[in-house]
């Protein structure tokens, strides 16, 4: 039988993250401005909305339950990538991880960004100098970069779970349940209020935000 | 009437991109002015010269970029810093009727770095147009600013914007790092 193995907001935040970033990337090659700010802003409320439901979210969705350190990490590959229960395995968490503190400094330097006219910038970019606007527009451009790495890797090591170990990861993030072998811990599901207050938190985290931060502006 | 007037324009454009001859004589000048204010059509550049122009139409484009987001910048404060984009307009307002003056031939790709495209060769008198457009929406920017109305500081920016963009669509290529 099938048992849960993500809760519907972290599926939900994961395929619409996909969606605005292979949007965010094509506004910005055919410099599509006002839309690649949106899209920033709807990725950023996404980020947030993880955030808290990091903390707050199913068993599979908190942090406390799969951020591991490197030993987890090398026991868990000596184990021929052995876990004993539903969710991130610690070298799949490590890739969370990564692709999320990547996600959170791009759209970090968005936020104070420039495009090289002047005419469009992020929404705190008029809070710091011209030189560090700048900056920050090669960091968003250049960690782009490094974020696509991180999601080919991401994409790699689901196709090697496949044709490897013979295990299937993507139906789950769809679906959201497994065929648990016997003795696995399913999830303990999050509350569907805790997932609307983080997400109302995060937009208006997001919103605070684009409005200027601290007063509003200056 | 309108259309005439256009065409008159562009042909005095063309003309001035292709024939402004500064015969002032003033050779103790720096390369570049002299690379600036020679004529075109009769004399070619030397490679050096070419450089050196090229290199100050970069830094006249960034100072451009710099002024617009100075002004883009105070305009995002409530209560915006008219000083500040007074003092961005008359600087872009200064340096916009020079601009066709720094896209002479042999300052493309062909001969070094640079972003401008050879179309800008190509099509001489689409370049002079869109860059007289530039020179109005500057003029008229710097006006709004000067006058202090917001609303038309925020209108005639925008204007401006276009002309910026309308030209790097076209004859400006991709950066690379």
């Amino acid at each position: 039988m099938k048992q849960p193995v993500w809760d519907l907001p972290t599926r939900l935040f994961h395929w619409t993250l996909v969606v605005l970033v292979a949007l965010a990337w094509w506004s910005a090659e055919n410099d599509r401005q006002a839309l690649h700010l949106y899209l920033g802003y709807g990725t950023l409320s996404l980020l947030l909305f993880r955030l808290g439901w990091g903390i707050f979210g199913s068993s599979t969705a908190r942090f406390s339950g799969f951020v591991r350190g490197p030993a987890a990490v090398v026991r868990y590959v000596r184990d021929r990538f052995h876990w004993p229960s539903a969710g991130h395995a610690p070298l799949g968490a490590l890739s969370v991880i990564a692709l999320l503190a990547m996600l959170f400094a791009i759209v970090g330097t968005g936020l104070i960004a420039s495009d090289e006219d002047g005419l469009s910038s992020g929404p705190l970019a008029f809070l710091v100098s011209l030189g560090a606007s700048e900056t920050a527009t090669d960091l968003h451009e250049d960690l782009f970069n490094v974020l696509l790495a991180f999601i080919v890797l991401h994409v790699a090591a689901i196709l090697l779970y496949r044709l490897a170990l013979g295990r299937n990861l993507l139906g789950p993030m769809i679906s959201g349940k497994a065929e648990l072998a016997p003795g696995m811990v399913p999830m303990r599901p999050g509350k569907w209020w805790a997932a609307l207050l983080c997400l109302a938190a995060a937009i208006a985290i997001t919103r605070w935000i684009i409005a200027g931060a601290p007063p509003f502006g200056t | 009437m309108m259309v005439s007037k256009r065409a008159l324009a562009i042909c005095g454009i063309a003309l001035l991109a292709g024939c402004r001859a500064q015969q002032d004589g003033n050779e103790a000048n720096s390369v570049v002015n002299s690379a600036e204010t020679r004529n075109a059509a009769t004399a070619p550049l030397s490679n050096d010269q070419s450089l050196a122009l090229m290199k100050e139409r970069h830094e006249h484009m960034e100072a451009f970029g710099d002024a617009t987001k100075k002004v883009g910048n105070a305009l995002k404060s409530s209560s915006p810093d008219v000083d500040a984009i007074r003092d961005s307009s008359s600087r872009i307002e200064a340096l916009a009727p020079r601009l066709l003056s720094w896209f002479p031939q042999g300052t493309g790709p062909e001969v070094g770095k640079t972003r401008a495209k050879a179309e800008i060769w190509r099509k001489p008198e689409d370049f002079a147009l869109k860059a007289h457009d530039f020179e109005g929406a500057a003029n008229e920017f710097d006006v709004a600013a000067k006058r202090g109305d917001l609303g038309q500081i925020n209108t005639t920016f925008d204007a401006l914007g276009k002309t910026c963009k309308a030209c790097h669509d076209l004859y400006r290529a991709p950066k690379k790092d």
